[in-house]
């Protein structure tokens, strides 16, 4: 039977749609109110410690999930006020929350650097002495030896990057938004993440009401189940890590790496089982062509494409016997997928130009309304800003940061400051923002174009290497605009909230990373992740800033044009005849996703995805499923998140306080 | 112009299997079969705007 087409506008549109808690019906109120925002800070400072020193133990800050916390506490204490807390007031404080929580985050860069600049490696690939001031001071700085960045040795470090922040916050507020305009409004992409977040805001609201309903019920079991998972994944190893020297880890983290069980039948292939299945919920949420199609490519790449093409090819040529997964993937990303994967991005730059340009063209004579794709008109009240405010005000930020990276880089040739600022970054964003307006996530990075422009400048110095380069991606905060347009919630106050709350944060932030620095060093056996991470970054990084040197470069002798053109082209040829064959073009992302990628790391959202679709969804309904599990996967965050948050304060604390006698 | 797009994009990727496995996998061919479905899918996408109205199919809520 042949299929009926069902055109791009249509699919996206009945995606949106789903992934739209009101039906698109709402009305736009402030959420940053007094208690709203000292409420916020108050939580968030005192969660920040956690946060930070859960990224350097798991990997995973929990900032996404702490704020939940601060969340419940205020529906407690609205609750027993006999007052009601509304969903905007909620959103605003997680959103404000979670900001206070990942401030810290904000100076890890300040501690990597600390560290990597007495490694070994940088001492031997003779770059530890030609590290610029401006990132980090001299190895044997009294800052660095002990661990101080109240030091004043960090004042020069600290005080370019604040200047960094006041014109990134211009940047990257007009940048997104201008960014969700175009992808949320004029495309109506779904942004299937963004409801996880609102419904939350939603369900905890209701609990302050007069009358709960199912969205509290849902919300509750999905905590339990993040509680009891928190506890066995975070839990236990962050609780025997206090007593022992080895911590417990039920479930080995991050991954259980089959890659050498499968060499014999796969070589080249990689499959980690990657052991957090709280991305389940994740399987839950997504769209499941995307999950499918994704998981489906990325076995048939490792299984068969790797092996049985590529190897056999000598494409793939520097594997041998006995590797890691972190090793094979480095070796494939090296012989083949990193060149590979440049194309396949600017696939997906040409392909969202492809159905975005006629929509514009379409544009003058259309009479669309709001809510319609291929309008730019806005929902009234919603807070927006003028488009062409926007566009100046990013132009400012633009301008003013090019201006900071010529004072620093002086000799750099200026015009490739402004292609990265003005050509790059604005495609590099639109792409990120078209992925996630589908998939929820950020698929690509375009990688090594720092390297090919330092050639083409012929500049030799290696501070180059270290300079905040205006390659940016305001992509992803595209979906933060449409989870504020979900909850209702006015855009100019969420401005107002995010511009208040900085410079506090930037204080505080410091304080804590200082702190935690204090306490053992980084990396070392109190933190099992950036121990196990770290010494490898380095490696890479080394092997990165000296890529050009004596013009022998790993890097760009793993950049082939054949590869790139093979990226690009197959990607363009999928899309091509999914089209075609009529197939949604969903499952063009998932494919793209799936090429080259680890299917271990997909096994825990292709389960979710598979009892969602073929359980869930037969059990409550397709409506009422939609509506239930952004709510359950938003309940889960909050468990994990909690339990987190409570053993890793006991961890900080007694780490703090015990004095070990060898 | 959906059949024009259609027959657009299996040239495209006809000439690209050659230039993978006939050419050698030579860039410059590669990009040309790019060429070839860039503007195919370019074709698509105006002929799906602009029959916009016309093609009242709606997708299958299915997952």
């Amino acid at each position: 039977m042949a299929r009926e087409r069902i055109s791009q506008a249509d699919e996206w549109q009945t995606w949106a749609q789903r992934y739209d808690i009101e039906g698109g019906v709402r009305t736009f109120e402030s959420g940053l109110t007094g208690k709203v925002f000292f409420g916020a800070l108050f939580v968030g400072l005192l969660m920040m410690p956690g946060s930070i020193y859960l990224s350097y133990v798991s990997g995973q800050s929990g900032a996404a999930a702490a704020p939940w916390v601060a969340v419940i506490l205020f529906t407690e204490l609205a609750r027993r006020s006999f007052t009601t807390a509304r969903r905007q007031e909620l959103y605003m404080l997680l959103s404000l929350t979670g900001a206070a929580v990942g401030s810290g985050m904000q100076y890890r860069s300040f501690i990597w650097y600390a560290y990597f600049v007495n490694t070994p490696q940088a001492i031997s690939y003779e770059i530890a002495d030609k590290i610029p001031a401006w990132v980090v001071p001299a190895g044997d700085s009294v800052g660095v030896l002990t661990r101080n960045l109240l030091h004043p040795d960090w004042l020069l470090p600290i005080g370019i990057y604040l200047a960094g922040k006041f014109l990134g916050t211009l940047r990257v507020v007009s940048g997104q938004y201008i960014l969700f305009r175009f992808t949320a409004d004029l495309e109506r992409l779904p942004y299937p993440m963004a409801p996880i977040t609102a419904q939350g805001a939603t369900a905890l609201a209701e609990t302050t009401g007069k009358q709960e309903t199912w969205r509290w019920q849902i919300f509750s079991i999905g905590s339990m189940a993040g509680l009891i998972w928190g506890f066995i994944y975070i839990g236990v190893p962050a609780l025997t890590g206090v007593m022992m020297s080895e911590p417990i880890q039920i479930l080995k983290i991050p991954w259980i790496d089959f890659t050498q069980s499968i060499e014999g039948f796969a070589p080249t292939g990689v499959f980690a089982l990657r052991t957090d299945f709280g991305q389940m919920l994740f399987g839950f949420v997504l769209p499941f062509p995307v999950v499918m199609s994704e998981f489906v490519t990325a076995m048939l790449s490792q299984f068969v494409l790797n092996p049985q093409i590529l190897y056999r090819n000598e494409i793939l040529h520097q594997w041998t016997s006995g590797l890691d997964v972190r090793a094979v993937g480095l070796f494939n990303d090296l012989d083949f997928y990193r060149s590979y994967g440049m194309g396949k991005n600017f696939s997906l730059g040409l392909v969202g130009l492809a159905a975005s340009v006629p929509m514009l063209f379409k544009l003058r004579s259309s009479q669309k309304k709001a809510g319609e794709r291929g309008s730019l008109a806005t929902p009234p009240n919603r807070g927006d800003f003028p488009l062409w405010l926007m566009g100046v005000l990013w132009l400012i930020g633009m301008g003013g940061f090019v201006w900071l990276i010529h004072w620093m880089v002086p000799n750099f040739p200026l015009s490739f400051l402004l292609g990265f600022a003005f050509l790059y970054t604005p495609i590099n964003s639109y792409i990120t923002a078209r992925t996630f307006g589908v998939l929820g996530r950020d698929l690509f990075e375009i990688p090594y174009l720092h390297e090919i422009t330092f050639i083409l400048s012929r500049y030799e110095e290696i501070d180059i290497w270290f300079a905040p380069l205006p390659d940016e991606d305001y992509g992803a905060g595209t979906q933060g605009w449409r989870v504020l347009e979900l909850t209702g919630t006015t855009f100019t106050s969420n401005l107002a909230a995010t511009l208040l709350i900085m410079p506090i944060l930037i204080v505080s932030g410091i304080v804590v990373q200082h702190f935690i620095w204090q306490i053992a060093p980084i990396p070392s056996a109190q933190y099992p992740f950036v121990q196990m991470m770290w010494p490898i970054n380095a490696t890479n990084e080394c092997l990165m800033k000296t890529s050009l040197r004596d013009g022998n470069s790993e890097i760009i002798q793993a950049i082939r044009g054949d590869y790139v053109a093979a990226g690009f082209t197959s990607s363009l040829a999928i899309y091509g005849l999914l089209w075609v064959l009529k197939y949604p073009s969903m499952w063009f992302y998932g494919i793209i996703g799936g090429i080259g990628a680890d299917p271990g790391s997909m096994v825990a959202r292709l389960l979710g995805a598979i009892i969602g679709r073929f359980y869930m969804i037969k059990r409550f309904g397709l409506k009422r499923w939609f509506m239930f599990n952004p709510v359950l996967a938003a309940g889960f965050a909050c468990g994990v998140g909690l339990i987190g948050m409570g053993t890793v304060a006991i961890a900080l604390v007694s780490k703090a306080v015990i004095v070990k006698p060898f | 112009m959906e059949k024009l797009a259609s027959i657009i994009i299996i040239i495209g990727t006809v000439f690209w299997f050659i230039s993978i496995l006939f050419l050698g996998g030579r860039w410059q061919w590669q990009m040309l079969s790019a060429l070839i479905l860039t503007i195919g899918i370019f074709i698509a996408h105006f002929w799906e705007e602009l029959s916009e109205g016309k093609n009242k199919n709606t997708p299958k809520d299915d997952n």
